[in-house]
């Protein structure tokens, strides 16, 4: 395996006796924001407690930073983990909470007391941290989850569907704060459900679906792997006609259509997007268009998702 | 504050809940108050010292130091599963064997110190101040190995089933009432056949309720007592006794270090 990169799945399958929690999936994760994407039960928490240590895979072999996770130490050392769940010792505070993490993961007096400032300002808990944590919202908890996983400046983070709960101006914080971790040099790994959730985080996804992966890269990475799918891209004109006329003319266009409810929009699908891409510009100036709007559907992940799952 | 003496406290934090006090406080005083009323209903009659004798042997160490040990013993781990806080101990970078070792250790201070609290009140309520000549030292010393013997062989159910606590109690109150009595060396069995060689009047107890009820009265406990007459040597009971915990807390360790322990929901 190679002990470059920072997590690394070879040929992992994970069963829970006679049901498949992760089927024969290997990858390689490298520094930098990747998200997990996959709808509910398509085995993305099995892959992180894989990541995380908290289970063996049944055949294949995984490296975080190196080495095998389950119960390693020196993996955890560099590894921090924000679960899904919602469950704490209800009775401490927030801060008392991340101290005790901080504790187990080795730190002491002054350096712990510090590191636990630090974390809490981080995720912006400074004015509710002394609260009990029975007593907490649920993005309150969302936020003391991940000041526990980054106390011990971990090199990897995990993160199990961390903006559940958030309202969207905490979305946004959390999301700046995950970009920024990753900016650090921190691989972080997210995992989620929601589509534009994770279109908005990074365009380095790996897509899950019934315990296999069936994509990874990057957004437009992945896209090419289902070129065989006719790419849509759709454009707002005054002269959607002549503009549909003209487009046809080109050889990378399979079809040209305005749809019946709005009459300045073409749509147009085509099978080679690079070369089409090169070619609208010429189009477009060449016939005097004002184009208003131009949307690629197919680029977004909710597009992506559904071609990759009917294939 | 080290990890490990931190994970000791919260264990001990853990024992002392709101929920749990109320049941540790009840068991402290149930032998007393029930050694208070049997001494006002016996009137003249009362033996002092055979009513406490009855009651360490019976009460504290044949129910509050097993329940005891198998509620804390077992919760050391059935806890942090069902809480499903066990996520966050085990990410961290500290042994699994240490977190538990240390979580034990509170669950062995909090049965010890339960117990010898619930066997001084016995005293108290039996003999009042005057406790010369009265075997609760004897007792007291063997406590602290009674609730480390126990609290690891039910830490070790933990590590190892899915229902501890249900497995603990039938062993608790299945298996050790019924094995020290059989015959043919069944005895060295169990733990609390050893934990009565150390505290021989906590035997003669049970030898002098199968003399006084060979006569009819007797169970059939007291019939197979009748034909078993205790012979393990003092010296083995003072090596067997550390010798279970030891290899019971060993596998536990062991276990807890290479298995997967999941919280439910997520596992199924």
């Amino acid at each position: 395996m190679n002990l470059d990169n920072t997590i690394h799945f070879e040929h992992v399958s994970r069963w829970y006796g006679q049901v498949i929690g992760l089927n024969d999936v290997s990858f390689t994760i490298p520094k930098g924001l990747t998200a997990l994407l996959g709808p509910n039960g398509a085995g993305k928490s099995t892959m992180l407690k894989l990541v995380t240590g908290q289970i063996k895979p049944t055949t294949g072999g995984i490296a975080v930073l190196g080495e095998q996770p389950f119960a390693n130490p020196r993996v955890a050392r560099n590894l921090g983990y924000c679960p899904e769940i919602d469950n704490f010792y209800e009775d401490m505070t927030g801060r008392q909470f991340v101290e005790l993490m901080a504790t187990l993961s080795g730190y002491k007096g002054k350096d712990r007391t510090k590191r636990v400032q630090n974390s809490i300002d981080r995720v912006g808990m400074s004015d509710r941290c002394d609260r009990k944590l029975g007593g907490y919202s649920k993005g309150m908890r969302q936020r003391i989850k991940v000041a526990q996983a980054i106390v011990h400046d971990p090199k990897v983070l995990v993160l199990d569907e961390p903006l559940n709960g958030l309202d969207p101006l905490g979305r946004r914080d959390m999301v700046n704060l995950y970009q920024q971790f990753a900016e650090e040099g921190m691989c972080v790994l997210i995992s989620s459900h929601i589509l534009y959730e994770v279109e908005q985080i990074t365009d380095r996804i790996l897509v899950m679906y019934k315990g296999r992966l069936l994509a990874q890269g990057g957004i437009r990475d992945i896209r090419k792997q289902i070129d065989s799918h006719p790419h849509r891209i759709s454009l707002t004109t005054d002269n959607p006609r002549k503009l549909a006329g003209a487009l046809l003319l080109d050889d990378t266009v399979i079809s040209a259509r305005m749809p019946q409810d709005n009459h300045r929009v073409v749509e147009v699908e085509t099978a080679q997007p690079d070369k089409f891409y090169s070619n609208l510009a010429d189009i477009i100036l060449d016939g005097g268009f004002e184009v208003d709007v131009f949307q690629a559907p197919d680029n977004n992940l909710e597009a992506v998702f559904r071609y990759l799952v009917s294939a | 504050m080290t990890a490990d003496f931190r994970l000791f406290l919260n264990a001990l934090k853990d024992v002392l809940s709101s929920r749990r006090i109320f049941v540790a406080l009840f068991l402290m005083v149930l032998p007393a108050i029930i050694g208070l009323i049997w001494k006002s209903a016996a009137g003249a009659r009362f033996e002092a010292l055979e009513s406490y004798n009855t009651l360490a042997a019976g009460l504290v160490f044949g129910f509050i130091l097993t329940i005891l040990s198998v509620i804390y013993g077992t919760g050391v781990l059935s806890q942090e599963l069902e809480g499903r806080t066990i996520v966050y101990l085990l990410t961290r970078p500290i042994p699994r064997w240490r977190i538990l070792l240390a979580k034990y250790l509170g669950a062995w201070l909090a049965i010890t110190v339960t117990v010898s609290i619930s066997e001084v009140l016995l005293a108290l309520a039996m003999f009042g101040t005057k406790l010369s000549g009265v075997p609760l030292m004897s007792d007291i010393k063997i406590i602290p190995l009674g609730a480390a013997a126990y609290g690891a062989l039910f830490l070790l159910l933990a590590t190892l089933l899915s229902k501890p606590l249900s497995y603990g109690l039938l062993f608790a109150f299945g298996w050790e009432s019924w094995v020290p009595s059989l015959p043919g060396g069944f005895s060295r069995w169990s733990i609390m056949a050893y934990l009565r060689t150390l505290a021989p009047h906590l035997q003669e107890t049970a030898e002098a309720t199968t003399e006084t009820g060979g006569g009819g009265g007797g169970d059939i406990s007291d019939l197979l007592m009748a034909f078993n007459p205790v012979s393990i040597p003092t010296i083995t009971a003072w090596f067997a006794i550390p010798i279970i915990t030891l290899v019971c807390l060993g596998l536990s360790l062991y276990f807890f270090s290479i298995r997967e322990y999941s919280p439910k929901e997520e596992a199924s």
